[in-house]
């Protein structure tokens, strides 16, 4: 609907919507984190949801214990090799659709566990993630301008079309593959299909 | 059924229905034409909703169910064994123990608040109500439901 | 507390056969330690717990160290008869000392309030020589951090009663903490390499064209 229409109806008091935005605007208000800290950052995310904070006012304090019941993955903390696939499990057990903060430097990279044996460098290698947020740890209100930017996103999302966001689609998988314990490393270290880093191309 | 609906639905529901009633025949039978009325309204009302999600989900929201989705949860780890299995019955008995004490809560609070205006009768029902209960606990207390062993 | 060579002597009494030395310790602390041989270690461990005056109840910490074969040089002195008197001679030679995995445990008092006593276990080698006795059976808190060094040093704990992987899962092969731990190489997408994470990184590069120029992205003057 033009935009000019719609603020001139506005003006005598008749509100129109689209029923795409009514749906959205019900699904970014009110999204429902998963339960679950892996390392330092989740304190932060705690802090976020307590009444200093309050991510309340943005519909996304139910944390949920049981994944079916969730549609928001904050993937606050390190995640170590070991704990990789039970988080990959994790998130094929959401029902769509299903969205992933990946809060913090480890759960984007490694951090500052980068280089060690055990931890995954960045999950993003096993599933797809909407919102990065940096910061060892991110403030709450890194977090809570992360939800703000996934429900932007959210918002945005349409229906129908070719644009249609990967929950929409039936040629989109619901579940990626689960890493198993290999003898040195995860197999696979990465899933090619969902991870494609960019090719730094340097002389030298 | 009824109970779904809110006040406002049932005074226009039954509106409608007298309006009908008028119209249609007149005599004993209707009495049973509102009611039938209000039967199908109410079963609608139920299950419209239902019907709107399904058509919404089959438009918009295709399923996609695979092996790992589909799998019983055990907080991210792979499952053992099934999801039916029995559960010890003492778990049952606990609850239930509970449940009374959460009951008496809903009882015991609004008294608490109307204390001061209470005439002795009043009061001397709720003793015997919590010395019932009291004596539920001593009971199981006896039985030794709350050993757990 | 005693001296840490009053305490060897008095283990020496109590435990005889048993090899001990005192490792002295260069840093400001100054903290000696007591290196045992693994065969008396159990009674040894026993005796600092229940001696009277020592009563070692409390294993803080268990740790892995890991010394990889070191080449030492030592200086060879020698006497050479020569025409006319005898010749001094000082020839450097080279020395390969084997290396083995040392586990090292600190030992405190609760009931005496005194500690730390500092105790090593070398094993024979790194590879096949690898068992030392377990102290679980002594100091109750020393099971996972056993498991951990066998877990991460690879060192295996006899009579230990849970030895498994702590920290790895089932099926891990590698010792991470060994300083010739090779790591799973994961350095495809490194934006900001330095040092050897440049080297690692630096095989994942696709190979400069010829003639472009050079620069393309990242890092410049590299
Ligand atoms: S990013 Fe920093 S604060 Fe967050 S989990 Fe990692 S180490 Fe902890």
């Amino acid at each position: 609907m033009d935009v000019g229409l719609r603020s001139e109806l506005q003006r005598h008091g008749i509100f129109v919507t689209t029923l795409e935005e009514l749906y959205n605007w019900g699904r970014s208000n009110s999204l429902w984190p998963l339960g679950f800290g892996l390392a330092c950052c989740a304190i932060e995310m705690i802090a976020a949801s307590m009444a200093r904070y309050d991510l309340a006012r943005f519909g996304a304090e139910v944390f949920r214990p049981s994944p079916r019941q969730a549609d928001l993955m904050i993937v606050a903390g390190t995640v170590t090799k070991k704990m990789a696939p039970q988080v990959v499990r994790l998130y094929n057990q959401m029902a769509e659709p299903k969205y992933v903060i990946a809060m913090g430097a480890c759960a984007i990279s490694g951090g500052p566990f980068k280089q060690g044996y055990n931890v995954l460098k960045g999950i993003d290698r096993y599933i797809p993630v909407d919102v990065h947020i940096p910061g060892c740890p991110p403030r709450p209100e890194a977090l809570i301008h992360a939800l703000m930017t996934l429900q932007q996103r959210i918002a945005a999302e349409s229906l129908v079309g070719p644009n249609r966001p990967r929950h929409l689609r039936r040629d989109q998988p619901g579940e990626f593959p689960v890493p198993e314990y290999g003898s040195h490393d995860l197999i696979p270290p990465k899933n090619e299909s969902i991870w494609r880093p960019p090719v730094i191309v340097r002389s030298g | 059924m009824l109970c779904l609906l809110d006040s406002d639905e049932v005074a226009r529901l039954a509106s409608v229905g007298l309006v009908l009633s008028h119209i249609g025949m007149d005599g004993g039978s209707t009495e049973y034409l509102t009611l039938g009325i209000f039967l199908v309204a109410a079963c609608l009302f139920a299950l419209m909703p239902l019907g709107l999600a399904r058509l919404w989900a089959w438009r918009f929201a295709p399923t996609k169910p695979g092996p790992v989705k589909n799998s019983i949860y055990e907080c991210g780890l792979e499952s053992q064994g099934d999801a039916w299995r029995p559960f010890k019955s003492a778990y049952y008995l606990y609850a239930i123990v509970f449940l009374v004490f959460d009951v008496e809560i809903v009882f015991l609070l609004p008294f608490a608040v109307a204390f001061g205006g209470l005439p002795l009768g009043a009061v001397l029902a709720m003793m015997l109500f919590v010395l019932l209960v009291v004596e539920g606990l001593l009971w199981a207390w006896a039985k030794g439901v709350l050993r757990w062993s | 507390m005693e001296s840490t060579e009053t305490i060897r002597l008095r283990i020496l009494e109590a435990v005889p056969g048993a090899l001990l030395e005192v490792v002295p310790n260069g840093a400001p602390v100054g903290q000696p330690s007591l290196l045992v041989d693994p065969e008396h270690a159990l009674a040894v461990a026993r005796f600092l717990r229940d001696a009277p005056g020592l009563q070692f109840d409390y294993c803080s910490n268990v740790t892995g160290v890991d010394w990889l074969d070191r080449e030492e040089e030592e200086i060879v002195r020698d006497r050479v008869a020569e025409t006319g008197g005898e010749k001094k001679i000082e020839e450097p030679r080279k020395r390969v000392r084997p290396g083995y995995l040392e586990v090292v445990y600190h030992l405190y008092s609760m009931a005496l309030r005194h500690g730390p006593l500092v105790l090593r276990l070398r094993t024979g080698n790194r590879t096949d020589r690898v068992r030392l006795p377990s102290l679980t059976p002594i100091w109750r808190s020393c099971e996972f951090q056993e498991r951990e060094v066998y877990d991460l040093f690879g060192v295996v704990f006899e009579g230990h009663p849970d030895l498994r992987r702590i920290l790895m899962w089932e099926g891990f092969q590698d010792y991470p903490m060994r300083k010739d731990y090779v790591e799973p190489d994961d350095y495809e997408y490194e934006p900001t390499p330095h040092d050897d994470v440049w080297e690692k990184a630096r095989r994942h590069y696709p190979a400069p064209t010829v003639g472009s120029g050079g620069e393309t992205s990242g890092n410049p003057g590299s």
